[in-house]
Parts: C-alpha cells; sequence; structure tokens
C-alpha cells in the first residue's frame, strides 16, 4: 500500500515536474532551406505567399512573403483575409518578386512541435490581371517526407525543403 | 505633302496624348532621380569586375554561412542572398574581402508612387494600355516634329541650323525640341517596345536548359577555386549566380551572363548545359536600361532633360497653337462689292495684322475695301484691285492661310479687268526670301485679266517701314494718298527718359543735324539701341539709331524732312533743350564682342550708330567703314571724327562713294564689288557685316553680298544671317 502511495507521489511529481517545466523551456526552433521553382507561365511577376497551417486546416502565421509592393497583397485573398484581419506583422518577412521560370532560396522556420504534428506549409499565388491559387502547393511538415519534391498547380513548378546546415 | 497637315497631325497627336504625356514626363523626371540615386550610393567597389568567379566565391564562402545566390546589378554592385542562424539575409558586399557593406537599396516611396503612376497610372492594365499609347503618340509627335522643322528650317541639311526668332514660344518650342530630340525619341521608342513586351505583343521566349540526369559526375570532385569556367569569368560579365539547392548532384550552380545561362556541376566544374539568350531578350534588357537609365548618371541626366522638356513643349506648342490667328477678319463691304480685295498669306498671324492696317485705312477714306486669307479666293466681281500679302513657308513653300490659293487662281477665273500688286513678307534670314510671294506674283501674271500695278515688294523682319514704303508707292500710282499706322508690336521698350541736348551739329545744305545727347536718367543704351521719340501727343513714334559715343554722350543723326512733325520738333530744340524719349533695346544691332573684323555700310545719316561703335572701338579691332552720300560735302558733319578715329586706330579704313558726282554715280554697292576679297575674308573667319540706312540701300547692298556668297564662298547669304554675321538695321 505504501509502496502504491509512493508510486502516486512520484508519478505526480513526475507530471507537475513536466508540465510546469514545459511551460518554461521553448520549443527548440528548427529552420528549412526552401527552393520555390516557378514555372514558365506568360505575365507579371507572381506573387506568393508562404503561411504555416494548423491540423486544422487555419492560417496560424505567415511564413514569407515574395512580393515587396503592399499594392497587390489583397490579390492573395484568404491569406490577405487572415493576415489582414489578424493585423499581422509582416514587415521582415517580405522578399522581392521573380519571374516566370525563376527560382527562389530561402529559410523558413518552424517550432519543433509542429512537426509531424499535422502542420503543412501552403503556397498561394497571384499574378496580376491573372488567376489567383489558393493553395498553388502544400508541403506537409512531415519529416519523413519532407525532402520531396512537392509539384505546385499554378504558377509554381515545384518546392524543395532540405533542413538546414 | 502640305505642312498642315503634318502640323494638324502634330497637334492631332499632342491633343490626344497631353495628359497623359504630362503625368508620365513629371513621373519621368522624378525617376530619372532614381538610377542617379542608386548609382551612388557606396556599394561599388572599384577595380572588383576584374575578380574571378572563383577568387569571389571562394571569399564569400568563407566569409558568409551559407550563400544562396549572388546578383550583380546594373549599378556594378554586388549582392549576396544568405541564410544565416536560419534567416534570409541580403545585403551588399565588397567582392575582395567579402564584407557586409550594407542593406539593399530600398525603393523610396516616391520612387515606388512615380513608378506605378508612370506605368500604370494606378489603373492595371487599363492604365497600361493607355500609357503606351501614349508613348506612340510620343513617337509619332517626334517624327511630324522632324518633318515640320525640317520644313521650317528649309530642309534636312539645315535641321540644326539657327532658328529665326518670331516669337519665345515658337522659338524655345523648335529650339528644345531639337536639343532634347534624342532622348525623347528613346523613350517614345523604349516606352513602346516595353508596353508590347507586357502585353506580349513581342514574344519573350525564355531559355530552357536540359540537363541529362543519367550523367551526372561527383567525380573528380574539385575545389571551387579549381573549376576552369570559374577562373575564366569575370565578376564583371555577371549578372546572377544561384548555389546549388543541395548537395545532390543533381543541383548545380546556375550561372547567368550578360549574355548567356549555363548550369555548372557542383563537383566537378563541368558545364551541364548552356545557352545564348535569345536576341529579343537582350534587346528587351537594352530597352530597359535605355528607358530607366538604370547604372549611369549621365543617361539618366540626359533622360531626365528630355522628360523635363516634354512639359515645355506641350505648353509652348498649345500657345504657338492658340496664338495662331483665327481668321475672324471683320468685312464691311461685301467680296462682290468690293473694288480693293486684298488676300493674306500669313503663319503666325503678324502679317495679317500689316494687312488689316491697310484695310482700315482704305475704309475710312471710303474705298470699298475687302479682306480675306489667300485661301479664300474667289470671284470677286467688283475688284479692280487686288493686293496680295503673303508670307512664305520654309523651302519657299505656302503659308497655311495660302495653301490652296495656287488652285483656286486657276479654278476660279474673273470676269472683269484687274490690276495687281504683291507684297512679300518674310525674313532674309531665310535661304527662300519671299519665294512665295514671287511664286503667286508669277502665276497671277498669267492671268488673262490680270495686270501687275508693279514689281513684288518684300518686307524683310516685319519691317513697317518697309511696309510704308511699299504703300506709299502702291497709293501714289493710283493717286491715293494712304498713312499707315504702326501696329503696336514694338514690345520692351523701358520707360521714358530725360535727354539733355548737348549741342547741334547742323548741315543746311543736306537737310541732316546731329544731336548730341546726355542721358539724364534711368536708360543705359548701347550703340544700336532705337531712341523712340514721340514729337507730340498721340502722334506716331519715331525712331532713331543711337550712337553712344561716352557715358555722358550719345548720338543721332537725322534728316530734315520738309513736312517732317518729329525732324523738324528734334531740329528745333536748342542746346540745353531736354527731350522725353524712350530707349528701345536692340539687340540684334549691337556691336559684336567676337569678331575680329567688322565692316559697317551705311549712307547718310545711317552713319549714327556707327559713331558711336567707333568710338567704343578702344581695343582697336579691324574695323572699315563704307559710306555713301550724295556729295562729297555731305561728309563735313562727320568729317574731324573720322578723321580723328583713323588717326586714334579706332577705324581702320573709311571708303565713300557719292552718287551726285559729275562725271560718275558710285553707290556703295560698287564699292563691295570692288573690295570683294576683304568681304570674302570677313565673312570666311566669322567676322561681321553691319548695314544701316535706308531700305533700298539694304536691298542693293544685300543682293551685292548674295552673289559674292554664292560665286566666291559657295554658300548661300542666309547662312551667314543665320549665323548673325549680318546685321541690318534699315528703314
Amino acid at each position: 500500500m505504501k509502496n502504491l502511495y509512493l508510486r502516486f507521489t512520484i508519478a505526480v511529481v513526475a507530471i507537475t515536474l513536466t508540465v510546469g517545466l514545459s511551460g518554461f523551456v521553448k520549443p527548440a526552433e528548427v529552420s528549412y532551406k526552401c527552393m520555390i521553382q516557378m514555372m514558365n507561365y506568360t505575365g507579371e511577376k507572381a506573387y506568393v505567399v508562404v503561411s504555416l497551417i494548423d491540423p486544422d486546416g487555419n492560417y496560424v502565421k505567415t511564413l514569407y512573403i515574395q512580393g515587396d509592393d503592399k499594392e497587390w497583397f489583397p490579390d492573395l485573398k484568404n491569406w490577405w483575409k487572415f493576415s489582414h484581419g489578424s493585423n499581422e506583422n509582416v514587415d521582415g518577412v517580405t522578399g522581392a518578386t521573380i519571374g516566370n521560370g525563376e527560382r527562389n532560396i530561402i529559410s523558413l522556420g518552424f517550432d519543433s512541435s509542429q512537426l509531424d504534428s499535422g502542420y503543412k506549409v501552403r503556397f498561394e499565388s497571384a499574378v496580376e490581371n491573372q488567376e489567383y491559387y489558393a493553395v498553388d502547393a502544400e508541403v506537409p511538415l512531415n519529416t519523413a517526407t519532407i525532402k520531396e519534391k512537392v509539384d505546385g498547380s499554378g504558377y509554381i513548378r515545384y518546392i524543395r525543403m532540405v533542413p538546414n546546415r | 505633302m502640305l505642312v498642315s497637315v503634318w502640323r494638324y497631325s502634330h497637334l492631332l497627336f499632342a491633343i490626344c496624348s497631353s495628359i497623359f504625356l504630362l503625368i508620365a514626363s513629371v513621373t519621368g523626371i522624378i525617376l530619372a532621380v532614381e538610377p542617379i540615386y542608386n548609382k551612388v550610393q557606396p556599394y561599388h567597389v572599384s577595380g572588383a569586375d576584374e575578380l574571378s568567379l572563383a577568387e569571389v566565391l571562394s571569399t564569400l564562402n568563407q566569409t558568409h554561412e551559407e550563400v544562396v545566390a549572388i546578383t550583380r546589378d546594373r549599378n556594378g554592385f554586388l549582392k549576396v542572398s544568405s541564410i544565416a542562424e536560419g534567416k534570409n539575409q541580403d545585403f551588399y558586399v565588397n567582392p575582395f574581402t567579402g564584407e557586409n557593406l550594407g542593406l539593399p537599396i530600398e525603393k523610396k516611396p516616391i520612387f515606388q508612387f512615380s513608378t506605378n503612376l508612370h506605368r500604370s497610372l494606378f489603373l492595371k492594365s487599363p492604365g497600361r494600355l493607355l500609357i503606351g499609347l501614349a508613348s506612340f503618340f510620343l513617337f509619332l509627335i517626334a517624327l511630324t516634329g522632324i518633318v515640320l522643322i525640317a520644313k521650317r528650317q528649309g530642309g534636312f541639311s539645315k535641321f540644326f541650323s539657327p532658328i529665326v526668332k518670331e516669337n519665345f514660344s515658337q522659338y524655345h518650342h523648335v529650339k528644345y525640341s531639337r536639343i532634347t530630340l534624342i532622348p525623347i525619341l528613346f523613350l517614345a521608342i523604349t516606352g513602346v517596345y516595353l508596353s508590347l513586351l507586357r502585353f506580349e505583343i513581342i514574344p519573350e521566349p525564355t531559355v530552357s536548359l536540359e540537363v541529362d540526369y543519367d550523367n551526372l559526375n561527383e567525380m573528380p570532385s574539385l575545389s571551387l577555386n579549381d573549376f576552369e569556367l570559374f577562373k575564366k569569368i569575370k565578376l564583371g560579365e555577371l549578372r546572377e549566380l544561384e548555389y546549388p539547392f543541395s548537395e545532390f548532384v543533381e543541383d548545380y550552380y546556375i550561372i547567368r551572363l550578360k549574355n548567356r545561362e549555363l548550369y555548372v556541376n557542383q563537383y566537378t566544374g563541368e558545364i551541364l548545359a548552356e545557352a545564348q539568350f535569345p536576341m529579343v531578350n537582350i534587346i528587351s534588357s537594352w530597352a530597359t536600361v535605355l528607358h530607366t537609365a538604370e547604372g549611369s548618371i549621365l543617361w539618366a541626366i540626359v533622360l531626365g532633360a528630355g522628360s523635363l522638356a516634354i512639359p515645355f513643349l506641350i505648353v509652348t506648342g498649345f500657345v504657338i497653337y492658340f496664338k495662331r490667328p483665327k481668321t475672324k477678319i471683320k468685312n464691311k463691304i461685301s467680296k462682290n462689292d468690293a473694288e480693293f480685295v486684298i488676300l493674306v498669306g500669313t503663319e503666325g498671324g503678324t502679317t495679317l495684322q500689316f494687312a488689316e492696317q491697310l484695310q482700315k485705312k482704305l475704309l475710312h477714306k471710303n474705298y470699298s475695301c475687302f479682306l480675306a486669307m489667300m485661301n479664300d479666293y474667289d470671284r470677286f466681281k467688283s475688284m479692280k484691285q487686288l493686293i496680295v500679302i503673303t508670307a512664305t513657308y520654309g523651302q519657299g513653300e505656302a503659308p497655311a492661310s495660302a495653301e490652296k490659293f495656287m488652285q483656286l487662281l486657276a479654278k476660279k477665273s474673273q470676269s472683269q479687268k484687274f490690276q495687281f500688286a504683291t507684297v512679300g513678307f518674310g525674313s532674309t534670314a531665310y535661304p527662300h526670301f519671299c519665294q512665295f510671294a514671287y511664286d503667286a506674283h508669277q502665276q497671277l501674271e498669267k492671268l488673262d485679266k490680270a495686270t501687275a500695278l508693279m514689281d513684288v515688294s518684300t518686307v524683310n523682319d516685319q519691317s513697317f517701314e518697309a511696309f510704308q514704303n511699299w504703300c506709299t508707292e502702291w497709293s501714289q500710282l493710283q493717286e491715293m494718298d494712304i498713312r499707315l499706322e504702326k501696329p503696336k508690336i514694338v514690345g520692351n521698350s523701358l520707360p521714358p527718359s530725360t535727354f539733355r541736348v548737348l549741342h547741334k551739329d547742323e548741315l543746311p545744305s543736306d537737310e541732316t543735324f546731329l544731336l548730341n545727347l546726355k542721358n539724364l536718367n534711368g536708360a543705359k543704351p548701347v550703340s544700336g539701341d532705337l531712341l523712340s521719340v514721340i514729337p507730340k501727343e498721340g502722334e506716331r513714334e519715331r525712331l532713331y539709331s543711337l550712337g553712344k559715343l561716352s557715358d555722358n554722350s550719345l548720338v543721332i543723326s537725322i534728316r530734315r524732312h520738309p513736312n517732317g512733325l518729329c525732324s523738324n520738333y528734334l531740329h528745333q530744340l536748342e542746346d540745353g533743350a531736354d527731350l522725353t524719349a524712350k530707349v528701345v533695346p536692340n539687340r540684334n544691332f549691337h556691336f559684336p564682342k567676337n569678331s575680329k573684323k567688322t565692316i559697317l555700310i551705311a549712307t547718310g545719316t545711317g552713319i549714327g550708330p556707327f559713331l558711336g561703335m567707333i568710338a567704343e572701338n578702344s581695343k582697336k579691332k579691324e574695323l572699315h567703314l563704307y559710306w555713301g552720300a550724295r556729295t562729297p560735302n555731305s561728309l563735313s558733319l562727320y568729317k574731324d571724327f573720322i578723321e580723328k578715329s583713323i588717326q586714334e586706330g579706332k577705324l581702320s579704313h573709311f571708303k565713300t562713294a557719292y552718287s551726285r558726282e559729275k562725271d560718275k554715280k558710285v553707290y556703295v554697292q560698287h564699292l563691295i564689288e570692288k573690295d570683294k576679297q576683304l568681304f570674302i575674308e570677313v565673312l570666311k573667319k566669322g567676322g561681321t557685316i553691319m548695314i544701316c540706312g535706308s531700305i533700298a540701300m539694304q536691298k542693293e547692298v544685300l543682293q551685292e553680298l548674295r552673289s559674292i556668297c554664292s560665286n566666291y564662298i559657295g554658300k548661300d547669304l542666309s547662312h551667314f544671317q543665320n549665323k548673325r554675321q549680318i546685321k541690318m538695321d534699315c528703314y
């Protein structure tokens, strides 16, 4: 009986410690190098926004915006609703647009807890006066498959990701 | 093709596009600053372009965590895209050391705003289309403008010869459009090109290189420094280099040079694929550089000047258009009741003012008179006298309001006999002086019912005196007495000053006298300026050429006319009397500062301004004076002064021609013929010939000079007139 009590105590302490400490310890950051390779389409340079999507399919945050003129941001409708709607600060994550056939290599950072737990990286794209792709490409944050090339369905030919050195 | 067709096209294109061109040019001026602003940023490292790619890459790899790509922009700045601590970073580097020089130049909001407005008026695609069309219109405006200048100047070969100044807008419109023609043409053509590219009318092919993935080697694995290609390529040739995405051999270096793209194996350094950029891409790249002036301060300034000129040309262009006479001619007498018909051929409207003056005076004296444009030539049932007053456009062509005249002459024949007279308005600075007037006259002579009352008379540079002379002659032939009033076009005269009469020298036998004046306030005239004297209020002004003998002494030379109001008024002034008069600047008749040799030609009182010019020749430049008068006795007024000037070295030579000598009548033009070697030399060496005196003398002298020019120099006299080597002030 005493034994049982002891075990119970240890278990409570252990759980308390785990839960308590986990509140203070920041989960590890992992970063991936990501290549966005564009199709050979005709027209202006594409605006591409990279967002983190939770397992329920909701936007969590903006990881990168390939496009530096805010005039065109509303063209990326779904993302704009989220990002503009939640007053997200996206100043630090914008880069230049690239044109057809070109590629862009960027670094994307995640919490390690977001790996292998149903999160995805979504690429949505738009080109002036042309079609808008709400999901041009989507890469599951699954460590087993993340290195595989993912084809795009719009202006993006494919996405590749590798862990950063 | 008719001038008016070109002109109306020029105007029409401008009307269609002026708003857009105005927006594009104003934003263009702002955008011309951007490449200059960028170029002067401190990211340029001199000598870096000579580094090899191998040297640059190994430096960068040693100094930075992970480089993803490097870009060399048109300013020659090297930008590195890298990943450091999981973050994207872009910055300029020093290619020698890898040192981070600073963050990429951010486009200033003003430039971003201007770019959007410049490209698309904030209207996205429709806006781009409008701007593209405006560029095309600008191109057409430039083309029609080139033709108009050529027509005005008298041929393409005279495209850049000096412009005859008619008024501010006309002169500066032509002047600045010529100066900025090159940048404007470049802006228009590249603008059109970029629009065509944007709307995919010019397709821009993409280079796609094929890599043979089945035969990729990882051996022999070399260091970057040993890649032959990287050792060979200089940084100056590079546009962009992308590092392999991963360490798989399937990932390779992508290198874009100015003219080609290459894929390079990351282990062995061998070229996996290579292709030249298609011609279109290279042209597009040039079009972009030429349109934006990226990377070149000089070209940015040139394009900026072109942009700056466009609003100016739009404004002056419209001013020219609105200043053109809107042919609202008032006639009290209908065309079939008028005995006198005045027809006008005009370009800028000044000729019309003279004709209106004549019409007014004829009506005043109760002569039935009808005034119309030459294009309105028709059957005039009561016409007895036809007066054609016409300017000439460019190479002897009809001016705008007379283009149809020649055809109409043939079509509309008169039923009664009539006499006609032709007056040509023009400038002897144009090679085909009054050519159209002569042509019209000749055509009229061929008509059965028409008889010429007199020869063609010409009026140079809107000389009122010459027109008045013609009018006097014309009216006397018909025993009429018509006196014209000078139209008020003499501008920019200074406020009246007071002059004190110092001394009067008189030669009664010649009815001439010299007045020495002292300026008591205000005006500081230069020899050659005019003194405007109005003897009594309400009377017409008379103009006298001023000579400045010294700061305190001016001189005018006057011929006394028996009934001359003004000359008699001046004649009765006693020494010490005060005279109120205005000085009218006459820049075209100032003594040339840079002319080494100068010839002065005068008859009678025309010597007045030359007395001042001789007195002021303290540098003792070579100066020749030719003077014509009736008898040697006429010289006595000036004799002392001239002898003194020769002694002091202020006057080099003095020659006289007397027309009333018993044995032989000599005129100044005869002296010119005799001394032609001197005249040839002066003209060839950039010297100046100044002529002052009567219109009749001017005509003879010009005739003589013209034949010397064409016979001995092989150039038209107008060539020298345009270079302002011939200066005239005749009345």
